[in-house]
């Protein structure tokens, strides 16, 4: 089942932390109390592949600090429903009661997400004019517009900036191709559509060092 | 059997199809007609243009590329009634569609985008033209562009007729082309005709001319 999630085909070592994290939130999940609030969950849980504070560290996991409450709670409805096909996400979603939702989105909405450095800074600075101009020609709007200059989102927009490249990328990829399908309005399998790969990869270079408090 | 339905339906629709009158450019109808009555509200315009902000700023101002326009100022019924024509393929815009479709937007909140866009003070970093057409394009447009666009490039909301100063002089331009070879079904045959005789220098020199309106204005 997990094979078919394209960002671990690639190496045996992330898969078989996924298996960890899987195993470890097989265990969690196996002793549901009635009363797990928020924290209990997140730091069982979640925590396994997201961090207790949200900010994961590992690069195909995004970090869910920080991140729009609503947001959020969008996500998990939406792997829940299906509408977001995610085959770790899916089980991990299926055990929670939608009253978490919100109580989840809550507590990561309040932590602070740690950004990462910058690898190469040609490619970032690349992608820095991506972000702050999009590309005129294709028609990809600059991502300013929506996710705010330090990237920090806005309203239904998440927050992006400090974010994983991996990650990033991925989703990226993933809305171009339209395996991801669950934004809102269709905005951003138009935009990644319009973007070539040199452009994904430097904006999500550019995304990753951005500070956006 | 598939076949002969449709032939059915071209044959029932045949008459109609021959003596359809074309409907004027400016016909008040369909979500214009929804969005002119709708009392816009800028706050929620504001939110709304949240998606529209990538391309055309935040300030409205567009590019001085002119990949852009610059929407800051304009009409409301200007406004109102080209993304109404976007929307419906009047105008064709494969660009901004997908932004604008009815499935990002209601007719009411194109009327909140028109009322919050014409709220906001008209940019003043405009892509101008080279300046040597000047002389030529003022002959031209005091000629045959005054007239609906006004001595300073100011427009008419009541009649639809687009603010044309401080635009960016490579949108003007590229718009006018459009118009004058008829790649803009929405215009005005008013001016397609008008403009129609216009050579390519004579259309760079009456964008020139306009592009320089916006430094006298304010």
């Amino acid at each position: 089942m997990i094979h078919k999630d394209k960002h671990l085909k690639s190496t045996t070592g992330p898969r078989a932390l996924v298996m960890a994290a899987l195993l470890t939130l097989g265990c969690a999940l196996a002793s549901p109390s009635a009363a797990q609030d928020a924290k209990t969950i997140a730091t069982t849980v979640c925590s396994a592949c997201h961090g207790e504070d949200g900010n994961s560290v590992v690069p195909m996991f995004p970090k869910i600090a920080g991140l729009q409450e609503g947001y959020i709670v969008k996500q998990l409805r939406d792997f829940q429903s299906g509408r977001r096909k995610s085959d770790i996400m899916a089980p991990v979603v299926a055990a929670l009661k939608p009253e978490d939702f919100l109580s989840l989105a809550t507590y990561f909405s309040g932590k602070k997400l740690n950004p990462g450095a910058v690898d190469d800074k040609k490619v970032a600075d690349f992608g820095k004019m991506v972000y702050f101009d999009g590309n005129e020609e294709t028609g990809v709007p600059a991502c300013i517009g929506c996710h705010q200059p330090q990237g920090a989102g806005h309203l239904i927009y998440p927050r992006i900036g400090g974010q994983h490249v991996q990650y990033v990328t991925q989703q990226l990829k993933n809305f171009a191709s339209a395996d991801r399908s669950n934004d809102v309005s269709r905005f951003m399998r138009v935009v990644a559509k319009r973007m070539s790969e040199e452009e994904i990869d430097s904006v999500a270079a550019y995304l990753a060092s951005l500070d956006s408090k | 059997m598939k076949k002969l339905l449709t032939l059915l339906i071209m044959l029932t629709l045949w008459p109609a199809l021959g003596s359809a009158q074309v409907a004027p450019w400016n016909e008040i109808k369909g979500e214009l007609k929804i969005a002119l009555e709708t009392k816009g509200d800028a706050v929620r315009g504001e939110a709304a243009f949240e998606s529209c902000q990538g391309c055309h700023r935040k300030d409205a101002s567009g590019r001085v590329s002119g990949a852009y326009p610059r929407l800051s100022g304009q009409h409301a019924t200007v406004l109102m009634k080209q993304i109404a024509d976007i929307r419906s393929g009047q105008r064709s815009n494969p660009k901004m569609e997908p932004f604008i479709g009815d499935h990002v937007l209601t007719p009411y909140e194109i009327a909140d985008i028109a009322i919050y866009l014409n709220g906001l003070p008209i940019s003043t970093t405009i892509g101008k033209g080279p300046g040597t057409g000047v002389a030529k394009g003022k002959q031209l447009y005091e000629k045959d562009c005054a007239v609906c666009h006004g001595a300073m490039g100011e427009g008419n909301a009541a009649k639809f007729f687009p603010m044309v100063a401080s635009q960016h002089y490579r949108y003007l331009l590229r718009e006018v082309q459009f118009i004058r070879d008829g790649d803009r079904r929405n215009s005005n045959p008013d001016m397609v005709s008008v403009i129609k005789p216009y050579t390519s220098s004579d259309l760079e020199a009456v964008a020139d001319y306009i592009s320089q309106l916006a430094s006298s204005q304010k």
